[in-house]
């Protein structure tokens, strides 16, 4: 019989190793590794660009407002991570966040409804309607685009319906305008850095300690040291810079803790990965024992709360709801541009390819380009023109590093 | 003569009109490698779909380790501890090795950490496997799809036997490989034998991959086994004339 092949690897025609050389390696470290590098550059010569032209820009006051300009968009784009996974999209988002909204606002202020009760049930709606989405998107094997399509519409119609003849519901009073006008300072925000820091500890340190076990390669350096230092400085840095004005707005701290939640749920638990599976090869992971349409529906109910918590934080902002919650009809500026935030960050339309920080990387670099043009005083139109062209040249990007290591096969 | 691990007994199937089957028996032994060959429509994937529970036969009598069975599905085929790998290997092409080794068996923690993957434990076990197969050079952490055809191919089968089956069936395992990579396929396969595992393989490749690595030869024509061999005394030439019905011997192996 054959001869035992020892540990020299085979070379098929050059096809299995990839071509030697430095230039492979980066192709597929930023591939794989730092797949985020080119938004984080360009998002920083974005903070140069606008720091050289206007002194406000960095001050602690226009930063804060900012970010909380940024978590609206991020919450919606982080439910979107989830659905984009699998190579579903959902357009319904915008309209799920408008209805869910005015919802919320009419019951506490209509029908004296205990705030909290009635932010809990429109969060519980918003989830409820992601679910019917993945539910008749699987049973009756509608494309997800269309469907959402269509519910978004039908969203939209049950906001006019819900909204008082005057158009509009103020949350004064309500204590909902608390959620995005208070801030987290003193003691308890130094607290939440220390339980951020010892979270990603935690998490890294297990591992390290489980692949020592296993005798897999593990570098205490890289694997817990690094990530529990860059989490504690980046932490501390953003608590000092807000804290100049008033301390860290309440909505960035909820964003923080949704993104560390769906960080976790991605890249630790089975249920990530299956989402990962199923984007990738949805007959093999169906084949593999993955229940395909039921990770679907929860996906689509994922993101539907996560909708509905962004459009609170956004009604709360703007102190009230009317027609223009939820981006309007057709979802607007808002479902377009956390369509693109998750797009920008790194996430595959096609799906299995993205990750959950890409919903906070791209919605700044979004909020950045907004906030630093209205600086500037240039005028909306021009600031379209800069978000589409922003688009477009980070999905060029990322496809042409794409092709590259397809082509290093 | 040991029991034989499966053995089809008159199995034969229909569709609509179609005899995709006639009266086949089919015996394989642990340690053995059986070729199933055939031109295209001999019925080689009913074949083996019957073997795989992905197919029920119309009639005829299969038993297991001497026992008779019922493969009513995959699932009763892999309780008995038959892997199937298809020709499309349904792998995930973002997912690393280890990953697309366990997926859907993965092994989790307690259900309180949302059932916390245990990564090092299955690159572990992953790497156990891939070195006693010999195939430590792959990679486990790059994702699949950036590797190469033999590569994605021997993962497929590892995966296949990551959980200790006694056969393993695999539906043209070469057909998209260089020569090189197919016999770095075929030596894993003779190495599964050498454990001790059945192995059945549907090849077209009769010249330099059947005759090779395989023990005995079945060859399939219009739904009926028309002749069989021993691989180490029969040529590429007398396969394929059995194959398109040059002559008619039928040289019983065993």
């Amino acid at each position: 019989m054959s001869t035992v092949q020892t540990s020299v690897p085979p070379t098929e025609s050059g096809r299995a190793t990839p071509p030697a050389g430095r230039r492979a390696r980066i192709v597929e470290l930023l591939a794989t590794d730092l797949r985020a590098l080119p938004v984080v550059a360009g998002m920083l010569l974005l903070v140069v660009y606008f720091a050289s032209q206007s002194d406000f820009f960095l001050s602690s006051r226009n930063l804060s407002n900012l970010l909380v300009q940024t978590v609206v968009t991020g919450t919606i784009a982080l439910g979107l991570v989830f659905v984009l996974l699998l190579g579903e999209i959902d357009l319904s988002v915008a309209a799920n966040s408008g209805v869910t909204s005015v919802l919320m606002a009419k019951l506490a202020v209509e029908s004296g409804m205990n705030s909290a009760l009635a932010l809990v049930i429109a969060v519980a709606l918003g989830a409820a309607i992601g679910c019917v989405i993945g539910f008749w998107a699987t049973r009756f094997k509608v494309p997800s685009f269309v469907v959402t399509l269509g519910v978004g519409l039908v969203l939209n119609g049950l906001q006019l319906i819900l909204l008082p003849t005057a158009g509009r519901y103020s949350l004064l009073g309500t204590g909902l305008e608390q959620i995005a006008g208070t801030f987290v300072t003193g003691p308890a925000i130094w607290v939440l850095v220390l339980v951020a820091t010892a979270f990603v500890f935690g998490l890294r340190w297990t591992t390290h300690q489980r692949k020592v076990q296993h005798q897999i390669d593990s570098s205490m350096l890289r694997q817990v040291v690094l990530p529990t230092a860059v989490t504690a400085v980046a932490g501390a840095i953003t608590v000092v810079v807000l804290n100049a004005n008033e301390g860290v707005p309440t909505p960035v701290v909820i964003f923080a803790a949704l993104l560390a939640l769906a960080s976790y749920t991605l890249n630790e638990t089975r249920f990530g990965l299956h989402l990962y599976a199923v984007g990738g090869n949805a007959d093999a992971a169906l084949r593999a024992g993955v229940k395909v349409n039921r990770m679907k529906i929860a996906a689509f109910g994922i993101a539907g709360a996560l909708a509905a918590i962004g459009g609170i934080i956004a009604a709360s902002r703007i102190l009230g709801v009317s027609v223009s919650s939820g981006g309007g009809i057709g979802g607007g500026a808002l479902l377009l541009n956390a369509i693109a935030a998750a797009v920008i960050g790194g996430v595959s339309l096609f799906g299995g390819r993205g990750t959950a920080s890409a919903a906070l990387l791209g919605a700044l670099v979004i909020g950045i380009v907004g906030n630093g043009l209205n600086l500037l005083g240039v005028s909306t139109d021009v600031q379209l023109l800069v978000t589409g062209a922003l688009l477009v040249l980070a999905v060029t990007v990322d496809r042409t590093i794409e092709r590259m290591t397809a082509a290093s096969r | 003569m040991t029991t034989p691990l499966l053995e089809l007994e008159n199995v034969s199937k229909a569709y609509g009109g179609v005899q995709a089957l006639a009266a086949v028996s089919l015996r394989i032994a642990p340690g053995e490698v059986v070729g199933l060959v055939g031109d295209n429509g001999a019925g080689k994937s009913t074949l083996v779909k019957t073997m795989a529970g992905a197919i029920r036969p119309d009639t005829g009598r299969i038993r297991f380790q001497g026992r008779p069975v019922e493969l009513r599905n995959p699932n009763d085929a892999k309780d008995l501890g038959i892997q199937t790998v298809y020709q499309d290997l349904a792998l995930c092409d973002n997912l690393d090795a280890v990953q697309n080794l366990f997926l859907g068996r993965e092994l989790v923690g307690p259900r309180l950490f949302g059932g916390r993957i245990r990564r090092a434990q299955a690159q572990q076990r992953s790497r156990e496997v891939l070195r006693r197969l010999r195939l430590d050079s792959i990679s486990l952490s790059r994702p699949v799809g950036a590797m190469s055809g033999g590569q994605r191919q021997n993962i497929a089968i590892a995966r296949s036997i990551l959980w200790k089956p006694n056969l393993v069936l695999l539906d043209e395992p070469t057909a998209a490989l260089s020569h090189t990579a197919s016999a770095q396929v075929g030596r894993l396969i003779r190495q599964l034998a050498e454990d001790g595992l059945g192995v059945l393989v549907v090849s077209h490749d009769i010249h330099q991959f059947v005759v090779e690595v395989t023990d005995r030869v079945v060859v399939l024509r219009l739904g009926r086994v028309v002749s069989q061999f021993n691989s180490k005394d029969v040529s590429g030439e007398t396969i394929v004339n059995a194959m398109v019905g040059g002559n008619e011997e039928v040289n019983s192996a065993r």
